[in-house]
């Protein structure tokens, strides 16, 4: 009888202690993950740059209709997103596909969607919490706040038309080309981004649709809404 | 269960107590590297597509 009771109790604080540790591990250890995850994709990102030649830049017009970049490749990082109203440093790295070992790393593109500048919807999802928090404070997002990527060759910055709104997870209408719910009547080239809602839950999904406001060379350094 | 192991280890209580130390790193490394990355993509944090892919 003894025996059984102590097995039990001891089984107990086993259970006990390991959902402590998984506890520990979602709140805390795929953040720390994560933030050195993104910071080597960026780091790599940079690299990948630094080494590649300057591309011969395209005459007149190239900064409203930049050439047709090419496809990315899955689950590799492409373009670092800056936004200063979820903080002044925050920039992650933004990868191709939405697969959970993607959406570990940084931002996904969800690839059926536009390319970055392109003509059509870029639509980008990422976490709310978990792996760093990326979208935390994504309800404080506003109309006119900017959305900043860079691919290593241009800035692109996008201002947000469509703060958070929240919808439901099966409603793909929000990455069309032309979002019906955005108040887009015409084609154009735009952002989406979507992350889950509530904080910790999975019964919606917040969204936010931007335009693309501006584009410049990099060497034409920072665009404004990253100068302070 | 515990006290089974302990009388199971070889040594005085201080390598006893060294060795369930390693022991206890060895589960938390497993769980941390293989179980709970295993584990996490169940629960409801990484849904935050619209697609559910």
């Amino acid at each position: 009888m003894r025996v059984v009771v102590r097995t039990v109790s001891e089984l107990c604080i086993t259970v006990g202690a390991l959902i402590v540790l998984f506890v520990v591990y979602v709140l805390f250890w795929t953040g720390v993950k994560a933030d050195h995850v993104m910071d080597d994709q960026i780091d790599r990102l940079q690299d990948q740059w630094a080494q590649e030649p300057v591309r011969p830049t395209t005459p007149a017009g190239a900064s409203e209709d930049p050439a047709e970049p090419a496809p990315y490749r899955a689950g590799k990082p492409f373009a670092i997103m800056y936004i200063p109203r979820l903080g002044f440093t925050w920039n992650k790295p933004v990868l191709e596909n939405t697969a959970t070992n993607t959406l570990k790393k940084g931002l996904g593109h969800y690839a059926r969607t536009a390319q970055l500048g392109q003509k059509g919807n870029f639509a980008v999802a990422g976490h709310r919490r978990t792996y760093g928090d990326p979208f935390k404070d994504f309800p404080k997002l506003r109309r006119g706040d900017a959305v900043v990527l860079t691919d290593g060759t241009t800035w692109f910055t996008y201002r947000i038309d469509k703060g958070p709104y929240k919808t439901v997870p099966s409603d793909v209408e929000v990455i069309d080309p032309v979002p019906r719910k955005s108040g887009y009547t015409r084609p154009g080239r735009y952002l989406t981004l979507t992350t889950c809602d509530p904080e910790w839950g999975h019964s919606h999904r917040l969204i936010v649709w931007a335009h693309l406001d501006s584009t410049q060379p990099v060497e034409a350094g920072k665009p404004p809404a990253l100068r302070r | 269960m515990y006290s089974f192991i302990w009388r199971h280890l070889p040594g005085n209580a201080w390598v006893k107590a060294l060795i369930s130390l390693v022991l206890v790193v060895g589960v938390v490394y497993v769980l941390f590297q293989y179980v709970f990355p295993w584990a996490e993509p169940l629960l409801p944090f990484n849904d935050v597509t619209v697609d559910n892919q």
